[in-house]
């Protein structure tokens, strides 16, 4: 998810091959950044780290307070949020079966289909249970009103520090942005059965704003999308499971791309012109990506 | 557990003030205590102090066992027992202590972001280096670990428990980081911490919060723990600012106290 939007932001001259299949990318797992120089990279951090090596920074004009609160607000986002998405998205029952295995199952090339998602929710869960401790655990009640109230103590949070501003740190879209919009963009757009997260989120005004502006302006043609799924729905009179197959999965494969790696844009103007000479002789830096987490 | 454990004791504990017997438990001091344990223990013994609750600090072979979840410290007060820092932070508020109530939502909102940014690095990192790093888990960490016990179970119970920390490395992604790598990890959450303080003398400037006495937990102990190289203090040591955060903590809230406490006594005699 955040290394997409950063590499937007940025400006840096990426390709992005969306491929179903984790097997041809090139750490194995996805998503995964592929430059000429170092190889490749897997973890969304390293792959902004990398970025910003090669001088796509949208960090720049950061103080050194900001930088401090934007690796402090990331700590925050991967331990009290991350567990809950994963936990939403993978392990509840009724979110998996319903949307994402099947999701899986008629967007991915056989035979992976059957196979990968149930490797991905069997790993979740055991994972789940290793970071807290319970190797007992199972998905129910108990484990998702723990996982769910961090998750919505730490939306609130995000609300209250992003105040009124348009972004976390001020008029410009830094990696913070890029980390909060990757994990909370899918959040909004795709309906899950158990939406409580969903719910908790779409009362929290700033923060959807906050999304949804970013959506606008650095993925426009995804935005577009999306109302296009609305009025669709209002004249099949159905719900989104009705939907024509299609249309359903050309909007979650975006959202779900866009959710996979995001990173930030920066604003025209400055990097542009710090680094036209620098793109002359960078390598071009290849990107492949696709939803997994 | 943290979440019914939290309602549980706000539901049972409003009432009651905190008692002159309350008692801390952590492993053995001299042989036992491992980094990582200290660096909570201290900064769970910061935070009471900061608060002006007494407690005793009461070591016990079998602490980590005693705790309800599992990991030490654990405080007992009353008839309640709490575990880590979060949840006795919780307790002490339902007793009407709190040292974030002059937050305002922005602020409390950053406090909690950097808690969770030591956690995720400094904590993981301490763990890391005692039980994944070769050197430091066979001359430091499995002797100190299994010391109260004799064999066969020292070493069972030592080698359980690095397979289990080992496994849950692996599972947040740490177990294919080398030490370099983990150094560095604890050098850039230092110089985020550092960045923050600035030059203020706490982190919410004029007065210490559970964020001032977690970070002091881990710093201190690092600064004081000897291990198989230095460079974990090191890399504490290159930021001043950090130094002299620590030092003002251990003299305001350690040896002055203590201090006072004496003085207190030597006057009743």
């Amino acid at each position: 998810k955040q290394s997409k939007a950063y590499a937007k932001f940025a400006g840096a001259p990426l390709k992005v091959h969306k491929i179903t299949n984790p097997w041809r990318s090139p750490t194995g797992i996805l998503p995964a950044l592929k430059t000429r120089e170092e190889g490749s990279f897997s973890q969304p951090s390293k792959i902004i780290i990398q970025l910003r090596k090669q001088k796509y920074n949208a960090d720049y004009d950061l103080s050194a307070k900001e930088c401090a609160d934007t690796l402090a607000f990331v700590s925050l986002l991967e331990e009290k949020l991350l567990p809950a998405l994963i936990y939403t998205h993978w392990v509840d029952a009724k979110n998996y079966v319903d949307v994402t295995r099947r999701w899986y199952a008629e967007n991915i090339p056989f035979p992976l289909n059957f196979l990968l998602p149930n490797r991905i929710h069997g790993r979740q869960l055991e994972r789940l249970r290793l970071v807290r401790g319970d190797p007992t655990l199972e998905p129910g009640e108990q484990l998702e009103k723990e996982l769910y109230h961090d998750a919505l103590e730490c939306m609130t949070l995000l609300s209250q520090r992003l105040g009124s501003q348009k972004f976390f740190f001020g008029d410009s879209p830094s990696s913070l942005d890029a980390y909060v919009f990757g994990h909370l963009a899918p959040l909004l757009k795709i309906k899950l059965p158990n939406g409580k997260l969903q719910q908790h989120l779409n009362s929290l005004d700033n923060l959807r704003q906050f999304c949804t502006n970013i959506l606008v302006l650095y993925f426009p043609s995804e935005s577009r999308e999306a109302p296009a799924k609305k009025v669709s729905n209002h004249a099949d009179g159905g719900d989104f499971d009705n939907e024509p197959h299609k249309r359903r999965n050309q909007i979650l494969s975006v959202l779900f791309a866009v959710g996979a790696m995001l990173g930030y844009a920066f604003l025209s103007g400055i990097i542009t012109i710090k680094h036209t000479p620098a793109r002359l002789e960078e390598p071009h830096v290849d990107e492949e990506e696709e939803e997994e987490d | 557990d943290s979440l019914l454990g939290e309602v549980l004791v706000v539901e049972l504990n409003t009432a009651e003030p905190w008692p002159e017997n309350a008692t801390l438990y952590q492993p053995l001091r001299e042989d036992q205590i491992l980094l990582s344990d200290c660096a909570s223990s201290l900064a769970v013994q910061a935070y009471l102090r900061m608060c002006g609750l007494p407690v005793r600090v009461c070591c016990r072979a079998n602490a980590e066992y005693m705790s309800p979840s599992g990991k030490v410290p654990f405080i007992h007060v009353g008839n309640q027992v709490v575990s880590e820092l979060g949840p006795i932070v919780q307790f002490t508020k339902a007793k009407g202590h709190s040292l974030s109530d002059g937050l305002d939502d922005v602020q409390r909102a950053e406090m909690k972001a950097y808690m969770e940014l030591v956690n995720n690095m400094l904590l993981t990192a301490e763990l890391y280096i005692q039980w994944c790093d070769d050197t430091t888990s066979s001359e430091i960490t499995r002797p100190r670990y299994s010391s109260p016990y004799s064999w066969p179970l020292n070493h069972i119970l030592a080698y359980q428990k690095q397979w289990e920390v080992r496994r849950k490395m692996n599972a947040i992604g740490w177990a294919g980081k080398t030490l370099e790598q983990v150094y560095e990890d604890v050098s850039q959450c230092c110089q985020a911490l550092s960045q923050r303080l600035g030059t203020q003398p706490y982190f919410f400037n004029k007065q210490p919060t559970e964020l001032d006495a977690l970070v002091f937990g881990h710093l201190f102990t690092i600064l004081t723990t000897r291990l198989t190289s230095d460079e974990l203090s090191e890399k504490i040591k290159s930021y001043s600012n950090l130094l002299s955060f620590c030092r003002r903590i251990e003299q305001t809230y350690f040896e002055e106290q203590d201090r006072d406490v004496k003085i207190t006594i030597k006057e009743k005699l």
